[in-house]
This record gives C-alpha cells, structure tokens and sequence, in this order.
C-alpha cells in the first residue's frame, strides 16, 4: 500500500478503539508523525470525554473510545480531523528533553557485555563507546510501566536477542535487542543482552511525573563508575 | 469492616475501573477480570458500580473478620461459606460478624478447591475496600508492582479495611435479580465469545473450532490451544497499541486473549478481538474450558453492551427498592 502523507489509514479495531496506521514500517518520521497524533489527541480530550488516551508506536496510535457514548464514525471523523490540523512533525523535531542516564558498564551489571563485544569483533570498551556515544530518541513506552523503546542504536552493536531469556532481570539493567536498546524499569524476566545497569529510577508511580522517559524524549547514555 | 486473611488464596488482588489514562506510559489499564461481576458485587454492598473490592481466583483466601459488616458477593461460586457456618451464594449480600471466618475452597464442597463455573469471585466491603489511590486508581498492577495492598496479591496477615464512607446503610440479604451470562451456563458447555476483524486478517481460521484453555491463564491473557493454526495467521507484526480483548497469535500458533494486565503494545498479529459484552465471559475463563468464537458485526457488538448496561442499571433499580436506597440507580446507569 502506497504511504500518503497525512493520510493514515483509520480502522476500527474491535468495538471500543481505533487502529490508526500511517505506515507499515518502523520509520522515525512514521514514529513522530504518530507521537505528533497521539499528542493532539490527548491535547482534545477535554471536549470528547468519550475518546480514551491514545497509545502511540512505531507507525499507529491506538485511538480507545466509549462504544456507548460514541459511534466508531464519529471517532474517526474527530480523528481525521485531528490528522488535518497536524504540523508537518518528522523524526528530526525534538519534542522532550536531553537525559542524562548514568550507566555502570559490565560486570555483574552488564554481563553480556563482554560477548556482545565478541560478536562484533570489538573490545568492552569499543562497546562502550559506540553505547555512549551515540544520542537516542525514545519512540514511545509500551511493554512494562516506564519501558521506553529508544530509537539511534549504532548498527555495529545491534545484537540480536539472547537465545534463552531470564528468569529475572534486575531494574535498571540496560540492554540491546536487535536494533533496540532500553531499559528494564523493573525487575522482571527479559531476553536483551545486558551490558550495563543504572541507578535512575525509569518509573514511579507515584512521581507526579511517573516515567523518566517520554515519547519525543532524547536519551544519552552516560558512563558511571 | 476489617477482613484479616489466614491465607491469601491463589491469587486475590484489589480492583476497581483500573487506570486507563496511562496506557501511553506502558501501564495495563487493570481493572477486573470480568468487569460485570464486580459491578454487581458492589452494588449488592451499597456501593458505586466501580468502587474497590477484592477479586478472588479458583481457591479464595480464608479471611476472619476482626470487624463485622455487610458484603455483596457475585462472580464465580468458589464455595463461599462462613466455617463451621452457613454457605454463602453468589449474587447476595450478608451480614458477617465480628469473629466470623470466611472460606472460599471449592463450589462442590468436598474440598477441590474448584468453581464449577468461571474462574473469579468479587468480594465488595461496604464503603469499598480501603487503599491508596496510585495513579487513579486502587486496583493492584501486578505486572508494576504497585497500587492495591502494596502492588502485590492478598497473603496471610493482611487486613483488608473497609473505606471511610458509608453512602448507604448496607443491607443484608438482597438477591441480585438478574442473570449472569458468565456463570450462567451449565458447566463444562462450551463457551462462545463474539469477535470482531482485528488488526491483521484470518479471523476465519479462529472461528471454525473449539479450543481448549491452556494452564497460563492469568489477568495477563487467557492462552487456548487445541489447534495448529495454518503459519501464517500468526506471527511478528510492528509492535502497536492493544485493546483488552485482542486476540494475538504468537508464532508457536496459539491464540492468546489478552486480558486487563495486558501489555499495553505487542509484536504479533491480531486477527480478531472479543467484543467489550463478552470480556466478562473472557474473564471467567479457567484451564480446561471450551471456547468457541464466532464472527459478528460491530452494530451487534454495540448493541449487546447497550444491553449489558441496561441490564446492569435494571438490577440497580431492583436492589434500591429493595433496600430504599436513593442514587444507587443513577450511579450504576452513568
């Protein structure tokens, strides 16, 4: 299917939300155009108390109404319209702020550093500096409260996920699969290939501002010891 | 009322409407497993369809109550009873006494600790169950860690305090006027759930079988199996958003029905979702169950919710006149 500008494609998915769809790919300018919808939308809730909170991703926005307080028609109409009024947002807009996380590389809080540096034919501290060195972008959370899916990872660390996952990994861990690197907010079981930990705390709920990371956001990886 | 659990039972959490205003921060909306039958629980205990209570899973805990007070009771029979007492059904409110022990061990009363029917009963305190609100909302997020009795399900020494307001005089012995399709049907019957397209085709493939619930049934997703479904229906796809209800298969080919504690994005191909009427029955579901699915139309869909609610405001409607109580009707119908 040929990708229009600002055209998405708008389909109801089940009877109590919307898929909106600008594209079949994880594209930066895909990711920004669905931050930029998502926004728009919660920014519009006030006046349509029957659309839920949208949930953004690589190239959708998960648009959630109330069946019964609004029509599948309607929803689509306020979102059409919404589309409509859009800036031209791309992957290059920063939207969020520039954080800083400090990061303990290796050892027993990166275990699998010294093995991703083996694949690829690098040294720990190569690994390292390709990690630091490189300015993410956090494309949207999903997956577990304050889990932000980070976009900018160098090709010569994507490092594809680890054959038999974890029973447990401790929060905080930093990892890489595939092209993705992120941050386990808490403990919980995971396949990435832990080369580092920190001490931020990703989520809190009750932080008045409960995930460190938010879509639009930019992320560097500093290293601690 | 203050309930003191001597066993937390297999898994009883804290649960009220959930936190669907922070799904964009990756946390699951929550809220209950079968959404209608904490409604009814509530409104038998005097309270707002959607006020805190606990959900209870195939062996409840064992509580004494070291205050008494009235609670409403509906969902799943898990053989309710008070020790050495009188048997407690679903779908009526009672007055405990101080002293009074509750056991939720097995519907047949031999002790198997098994529903014949569904999997989770609700136990709504009047005046709700007192937590923090985190977020909202004083439902407990398992997969955070947070809000409900300190993020984690119900175990032995906890007290389960009953909240500050009393909106109504709590009155025992009301009955529930209206039939509950989740627990209704005579056990072991296949059940059948409604189902929209969802985001990716096949749809077709889910329809034409009767699937089995595996052992992985949780408030994550109930996981069916029983069939191999051609390679194609399942599978990776760009992660998006999920609504409760999706049906994902992942590339092993069984279906998954995601339920409140969903991840709030995924990976894999969604080629239907149950309609919101039915995710009462979804959550009901426990290991063993039949499922079949059939396809409907979302005019169907919306219709049968409309129904739901009418339904849910028509037992209100009952309840207050039975016990002369005045708002309850128009709290439920909002």
């Amino acid at each position: 299917m040929p990708e229009r500008v600002g055209e998405p494609v708008i389909a109801p998915f089940g009877d109590a939300a919307l898929l909106v769809t600008f594209g079949e790919r994880a594209d930066p300018d895909l990711t920004a155009r669905a931050g930029a919808l998502a926004r728009l939308l919660d920014e519009r809730r006030p006046a349509s108390p029957a659309v839920g909170r949208a949930v953004p991703a690589h190239a959708t926005v998960l648009v959630p109404f109330d069946p019964l307080a609004m029509d599948a028609t309607a929803a689509a109409e306020l979102v059409r319209h919404a589309v409509g009024t859009m800036t031209g947002a791309s992957g290059s807009d920063a939207a969020g702020d520039l954080i800083d996380i400090p990061v303990r590389y290796g050892g027993s809080d990166g275990p699998d550093l010294e093995e991703v540096a083996e694949r690829h034919g690098l040294s720990a501290a190569d690994v390292i500096d390709l990690h630091a060195g490189a300015r993410y972008r956090v494309l949207f959370l999903g997956f577990a409260p304050g889990f932000a899916y980070l976009g900018g990872l160098p090709d010569a660390i994507a490092t594809p996920r680890r054959l038999s996952p974890r029973e447990r990994v401790p929060a905080g861990s930093v990892g890489i699969a595939g092209e993705q690197t992120g941050v386990y907010p808490l403990s919980m079981p995971g396949g990435w290939n832990l080369i580092g930990r920190t001490d931020a705390v990703l989520f809190d709920p009750l932080r008045a501002d409960p995930a460190l990371l938010k879509p639009g956001s930019a992320v560097r990886f500093v290293p601690a010891r | 009322m203050i309930l003191e659990a001597l066993d937390g039972g297999l898994l009883t959490t804290v649960q009220d409407a959930g936190r669907p205003d922070w799904t964009h921060l990756g946390v699951p909306v929550g809220g209950p497993a079968d959404p209608w039958a904490l409604s009814v629980a509530n409104l038998l205990a005097g309270n707002d369809p959607a006020d805190a209570a606990l959900e209870l899973t195939l062996v409840g805990p064992r509580l004494v109550a070291r205050e008494g007070g009235v609670l409403g009771l509906a969902g799943a029979d898990l053989g309710a009873r008070v020790v050495g007492g009188r048997r407690l059904e679903a779908g009526r409110s009672y007055r405990i006494a101080a002293g009074e022990e509750l056991a939720f061990d097995g519907a047949d009363g031999a002790g198997h600790g098994r529903a014949l029917r569904g999997a989770r009963a609700y136990v709504a305190l009047a005046g709700g169950v007192d937590a923090p609100r985190v977020l909202g909302s004083r439902s407990t997020c398992l997969p955070g860690g947070f809000g409900g009795l300190d993020g984690r399900a119900l175990r032995a020494g906890d007290q389960v305090r009953s909240g500050p307001s009393d909106r109504r005089p709590a009155a025992d012995g009301l009955v529930w006027p209206i039939e509950d399709d989740a627990t209704a049907d005579a056990p072991r019957a296949p059940v059948t759930l409604r189902a929209l397209p969802g985001a990716a085709t096949g749809i077709g493939s889910l329809t034409g079988a009767t699937w089995r619930v595996a052992a992985a049934a949780d408030r994550v997703g109930v996981r069916l199996e029983g069939h191999d479904l051609p390679p194609d229906i399942g599978g990776e796809a760009l992660t998006h958003g999920l609504p409760w209800g999706a049906i994902q298969i992942p590339p092993d080919g069984h279906p998954i029905i995601l339920g409140p504690d969903h991840q709030t994005t995924g990976g894999y191909r969604v080629p239907a979702v149950a309609i919101s009427a039915d995710l009462p029955l979804v959550g009901q579901l426990r290991p063993g169950d039949e499922v079949r699915f059939v396809e409907t139309d979302s005019d169907t869909a919306v219709r049968a919710l409309r129904d739901q609610r009418d339904r849910l405001a028509a037992g209100a409607a009952a309840l207050l006149e039975a016990a002369g109580w005045d708002r309850l009707a128009a709290s439920a119908g909002g």
